[in-house]
């Protein structure tokens, strides 16, 4: 029995066999290594590398990018040659591909980068979770999952590229979340997320400003991030953001700029009032009265500089004084009260000294008249005048202010001054029904003639024998009118006039001394 | 008809579990497993080395007339398990795509089992043994006109199916060879 071929093994086969060889070859010398391809490369055109602009332009040249295994160098080594950028970035660990080969050294581009999947198949393929993705300025921690529960994948975001990002998409999907907001927005920040996001999303509401100099306090913390942020195109917008009050209330300014910018001086964040204003910082500290007096009482018409800090700028109309003290109210009165108020009458022409510090001022200032008062004692006093005038009007002459009594008069000033016993007199001995002035000078005015003068005297005045000290001794020194027998008056030498006038002057006898009225009866003297 | 097609419903039952597995990779990676990940890869040789089982072992069986490795009944049945079950393997490594050289070899893939089916028709038209030798005792058969007309079909078959699967085998080599070169062994 003719022996069968085994299997396959027949003529047909064999010749089968070498004709699919021969079909290869000959496919392989029309088209390259196409035959062998798992599918068609990337068509997706880049930048162009040489001659090349996407990997599709290397079609059937399996060995642009295969090594064998036989040959020296890698796949990778093969990209890097046209790859060049990425060459260099793989030697820098900041950049995606530096980091991921810093993660896994040795790791080919194609773990990463498959192709032959079509012409548009992605050229990237890697888990997101394998990209420090932080590390490149945006953290994915708030990209985990779409709104529809989806996980996000690269090109989610990566439409045309992963290492490109158009900002667009970020609107695109957000809008999509919530269009008024993004509206809004983009409106107040502008179109560049990414100067402010950074995917770690603490922003808006969650954003703790307590970590930021500015504190969110009162009123400000229920604010919308834009009512402050307004305008802000970046981070560094919203760092610089002023802190000043002014910069964002200047339009609240109820006071319009008078009371400067910082409204912290007088105002909280939880409200406009109450407010509390150290109006001791001003040029005008409040005290007594003025301190519990409504703002608006001095603050009219909501003034608060350039505010006349006299008195009278708010108190003319109280003055009681009508303007005769000036417009320095505070010269006598304290903010606590009108009243009491110290007047320090020594600085006027007339200070007030004894009984007069005590008096009421409406005892001489009548009708609340208090200039151009006269100063003499008279203007008040004329009707006090217990010496109806006679004295003149300056009662200071005599009196003090500490009472009428005692006064001193200084009779010496007058044409008869007072000596000797006169000195010793009460006035009223002299000056009787307070009659000062018409009276004689002469001493009869007072004095009558003694008897024992016998009318002798009557035309001289006393003092031509009596001094005032006291009617005697008294000195004749007139030529007496009789020898005065023996030896004359002469020899009477030291008698004293009533040695020999016992009775009066116009008798004598010498029987005091002598034994007889007949001279020389040498009687002698003592 | 269950014992008489048991082959049959085997392959039927080793393809659910198959399909089973499959779906299972499907479910769980979400993708369709490509030819080169490891489950591609994986019912890829299994399906090709069935599929060279399929070749060779029946015919080993039919040469080796000394042996005692079963019946050829059994070998027959096994022929068509594994000429069955490989190709559907293999289709699934193909992960849907067809492209090039290894396009090319599903497609006589799929032609050479099709082809195994015809074959297997006009081979159930010969009278056999029980042990599956053709009976050619023109005594025993009445219809001999018919036996001889059918005998001429099996071998045309044979001369197309023969070439067919040479074919496959080749370009199935050359594919794991490329394969290999441009992908397995790639550094």
């Amino acid at each position: 029995m003719e022996k069968k071929p085994f299997g396959c093994l027949t003529v047909p086969g064999l010749i089968t066999a070498v004709l699919v060889v021969l079909i290869v070859i000959g496919v392989g010398f029309v088209r390259g290594g196409m035959l062998f391809s798992p599918g068609a490369l990337s068509a997706q055109a880049g930048s162009a590398l040489g001659s090349v602009t996407s990997h599709a332009d290397l079609s059937g040249k399996c060995t642009a990018c295969h090594s064998f295994f036989w040959q020296k160098g890698t796949m990778a080594d093969r990209c890097l040659q046209c790859h060049t950028d990425v060459a260099a970035q793989l030697k820098d660990p900041s950049t995606l591909h530096g980091d991921q080969l810093k993660k896994k050294p040795g790791m080919p581009c194609r773990s990463c980068h498959p192709d032959h999947r079509g012409p548009n198949a992605a050229l990237t393929d890697m888990s997101m979770a394998d990209i420090s993705h932080a590390a490149f300025g945006y953290s994915l921690n708030a990209h985990q999952k779409q709104t529809d529960g989806s996980p996000f994948i690269c090109k989610t975001c990566h439409v045309n590229g992963y290492l490109k990002f158009d900002q667009t998409v970020c609107v695109t999907c957000h809008q999509q979340i919530d269009l008024n907001y993004m509206k809004s927005h983009l409106q107040v920040y502008g179109e560049n997320c990414l100067a402010c996001h950074d995917g770690i999303d603490t922003y808006g509401h969650n954003f703790d400003h307590s970590r930021v100099a500015f504190q969110l306090t009162g009123k400000h913390t229920s604010l919308d991030c834009p009512a402050c942020h307004s305008g802000a195109r970046s981070i560094a917008d919203m760092k610089s953001t002023s802190q000043d009050c002014n910069s964002c209330h200047a339009k609240d300014d109820a006071h319009q700029g008078q009371l400067g910018t910082d409204c912290g001086a007088c105002h909280t964040t939880s409200g406009w009032t109450p407010a509390t204003f150290d109006h001791a910082k001003s040029k005008f500290s409040l005290t007594g009265a003025h301190a519990t007096l409504d703002c608006t009482k001095c603050h009219l018409n909501n003034v608060f500089t350039a505010l006349d800090t006299a008195c009278y700028s708010c108190h003319a109309k109280d003055d009681a004084h009508k303007g005769q003290f000036g417009t320095d109210c505070s010269t006598c009165h304290t903010t606590t009260a009108w009243l009491p108020a110290t007047f320090d009458h020594s600085k006027t022409k007339f200070p007030l000294t004894g009984a007069h510090t005590t008096l009421d001022c409406t005892k001489c200032h009548i009708n609340l008249v208090f200039t151009t008062l006269p100063t003499d004692c008279y203007s008040c006093h004329a009707k006090d005048d217990a010496h109806s005038g006679q004295f003149g009007m300056d009662c200071g002459t005599c009196h003090s202010t500490s009472a009428w009594l005692p006064a001193t008069f200084d009779h010496s000033r007058t044409k008869f001054p007072l000596a000797g016993a006169h000195a010793g007199l009460e006035c009223t001995k002299c000056h009787i029904n307070n009659n000062f002035t018409n009276l004689s000078s002469a001493c009869s005015s007072c004095h009558a003639d003694p008897a024992f003068h016998a009318g002798l005297f009557a035309n001289i005045s006393c003092d031509q024998c009596h001094n005032t000290s006291a009617w005697s001794p008294a000195s004749f020194n007139l030529p007496h009118p009789n020898a005065c027998g023996e030896g004359g008056c002469v020899n009477h030498q030291g008698a004293t006039c009533r040695d020999c006038h016992t009775v009066n002057l116009s008798t004598s006898t010498c029987l005091k001394c002598h034994s007889s009225n007949n001279p020389g009866d040498g009687g002698g003297g003592n | 008809m269950l014992s008489k097609n048991k082959e049959l419903w085997l392959s039927v039952l080793a393809a659910i579990i198959i399909t089973g597995i499959y779906a299972l990779v499907v479910y769980s990676t979400r993708a369709i497993p490509a030819a080169a990940s490891l489950f591609g890869h994986l019912i890829g040789i299994i399906g090709f080395l069935l599929m060279l089982m399929t070749e060779t072992l029946y015919s080993f069986r039919k040469r080796s007339r000394k042996g005692r490795w079963g019946s050829m009944q059994f070998w027959l049945q096994f022929h068509i398990f594994t000429g069955l079950v490989g190709p559907y393997m293999v289709l699934l490594h193909t992960s849907w795509k067809c492209n090039g050289l290894a396009g090319a070899t599903t497609l006589l893939t799929i032609i050479i089992v099709i082809s195994g089916f015809i074959g297997r028709y006009i081979y159930t038209r010969v009278p056999r043994s029980l042990d599956g030798v053709e009976i050619t005792d023109p005594g025993a058969v009445a219809q001999v006109s018919l036996i001889t007309t059918t005998r001429r079909t099996l071998s045309i078959w044979h001369a197309i199916h023969i070439p067919i699967g040479m074919a496959l085998f080749v370009a199935a080599l050359i594919h794991i060879g490329a394969a290999l070169t441009y992908a397995t062994l790639l550094r």
